[in-house]
């Protein structure tokens, strides 16, 4: 493995870097790009390392008029520490709370979690549920937003191009009429710690003080070529009082919620599985 | 005439501390931090394990936060504070009471995990000194059984079962709120 590195440390000098540099990678935690440059090296490479980079809105959080704004640089572990996620949106807590392991959570980034573009990515399938923008910066440092729901393209594959660098997202708050939040990260693995997900299901679902249900998210995992958002499942449930949801409506919603995955069968688990396992975990949303 | 190839990496100046003591060398862009410890300052108590992340013998703590060596950048660890289990050594020479628990709780076969469990319930020692809550109601702060073997997590042993390394931990934190209780 060998590569040569850029430590920009403000935002000008990360643009000049991205305008300057050809073959280039950028690295935030480095916890995966490292293990994939080991088993596929790269000629010529140049990493641009984000870790120096002085900017508080790339590396920190921050509660705005009506929404909640994400650093790309925050770790995981900032995220399991901050009152305001584990409050407010609690799918993505537990999600960076099940990333992993201790000390990957130390170094490990919302920004690479969501670039890596991992089918299996836990931050990436939380933020989905949670309807989270992206917003990018290009090598001009013109700024641009997308939703999460455009963000991937493919396994690996993402919205960003070349002179693009995702600085960070932001989470809508939740609805004033809001008096309950159903908001979970399910992940089935094969082993409880350091652990991809075999599968996953995140939701966010708010309830208003009569129970109706009033704002829907839900995102699946490790079942299709990228996170996906099972919408046409959020918006089965706009308007339904959640006292009243009948044992055929959790069905339908669980069969809707799977109607969106095409998994594979690999190592981990057969296609199958993973299919009967996602419809088991969506039954249980309401449990 | 042959060509002479250009060396692909360019050397880094990094200054950093390393348990307790101001340090600076001269690394190549991909140094893992693993290697500088052990190769260049030859503190071999780090552990190369796995190299993937995936075992944790190689765990440091840099700003007392418990990380992977072997998937750190040595070039990161420029203005940092890295301790490893070297720098766990009490000033008369006696060992932290967190190897002293270990020891005491039968919790050391092979050895080979030991210093990276070691480092790791060393930083949940520090996540447990900065609760903001601690003096007056300690055992609210203190980390349950659950939360050792979750923060454990990346940690994995071959020869003990675990189940001796958390009571060390747990008897650790237990000696914790008997010394509070004591006034010492």
């Amino acid at each position: 493995m060998e590569f040569n590195i850029v430590n920009p440390k403000t935002k000008s000098e990360l643009l000049r870097a991205i305008r300057k540099e050809t073959t280039f990678r950028f690295g935030a935690g480095c916890t995966d790009l490292l293990m994939e440059l080991k088993k596929k090296p790269v000629e010529n490479l140049v990493v641009i390392n984000l870790s120096f980079v002085v900017d508080s809105r790339f590396t920190g959080l921050k509660k705005l008029a009506k929404s909640f704004w994400l650093g790309a640089m925050t770790t995981a572990h900032t995220m399991v520490m901050n009152e305001q996620i584990k409050n407010d949106f609690n799918v993505l807590y537990e999600s960076a709370h099940n990333l992993a392991s201790t000390q990957i959570r130390q170094v490990a980034t919302m920004g690479g979690n969501l670039c890596t573009a991992s089918p299996s990515g836990d931050i990436a399938c939380a933020l989905m549920a949670l309807d989270a923008s992206c917003h990018l910066l290009n090598d001009a440092g013109v700024n641009s937003v997308v939703n999460i729901h455009d963000f991937f393209l493919g396994v690996r594959k993402t919205i960003l191009k070349k002179n693009e660098v995702l600085y960070g997202l932001t989470i809508p708050t939740n609805k004033k009429q809001t008096k309950t939040v159903y908001s979970k990260f399910i992940k089935i693995g094969t082993r409880r710690s350091m652990e991809c997900s075999v599968v996953s299901l995140a939701y966010h679902i708010q309830v208003n003080e009569e129970g109706v249900i009033i704002g829907a998210g839900i995102a699946i995992g490790a079942s299709a070529p990228t996170v996906r958002s099972a919408l046409s499942a959020s918006g089965f449930l706009i308007g339904k009082n959640i006292h009243l949801i009948t044992e055929k409506e959790k069905e339908e919603l669980a069969c809707k919620i799977v109607s969106y995955a095409e998994p594979i069968t690999d190592l981990r688990a057969t296609a199958w599985y993973r299919k009967e396992v996602l419809l088991n975990i969506s039954k249980s949303i309401f449990e | 005439m042959k060509k002479e190839k250009k060396p692909n990496e360019s050397l880094h100046h990094i200054t950093f501390s390393l348990n307790g003591k101001r340090v600076s060398c001269s690394i190549k862009a991909s140094t893992l931090l693993l290697d500088l410890i052990r190769d260049t300052f030859e503190l071999k108590g780090t552990k190369p394990g796995c190299y993937e992340g995936e075992c944790g013998a190689c765990t440091v703590l840099i700003n007392d936060a418990p990380v992977n060596s072997c998937l750190f950048l040595a070039v990161n660890a420029n203005g940092k504070n890295i301790t490893t289990i070297e720098g766990l050594l009490q000033h008369d020479g006696s060992l932290h009471p967190v190897q002293e628990s270990l020891v005491a709780s039968g919790a050391v076969q092979c050895g080979f995990c030991s210093s990276g469990m070691a480092m790791t319930i060393k930083a949940l020692t520090h996540q447990h000194e900065s609760v903001p809550h601690l003096t007056g109601a300690i055992k609210k702060a203190l980390p349950s059984r659950e939360e050792i073997k979750k923060y454990l997590e990346g940690n994995l042993c071959r020869c003990t079962g675990y189940v001796k390394i958390i009571d060390a931990a747990e008897k650790l934190f237990a000696l914790d709120i008997e010394k509070n209780e004591k006034g010492i």
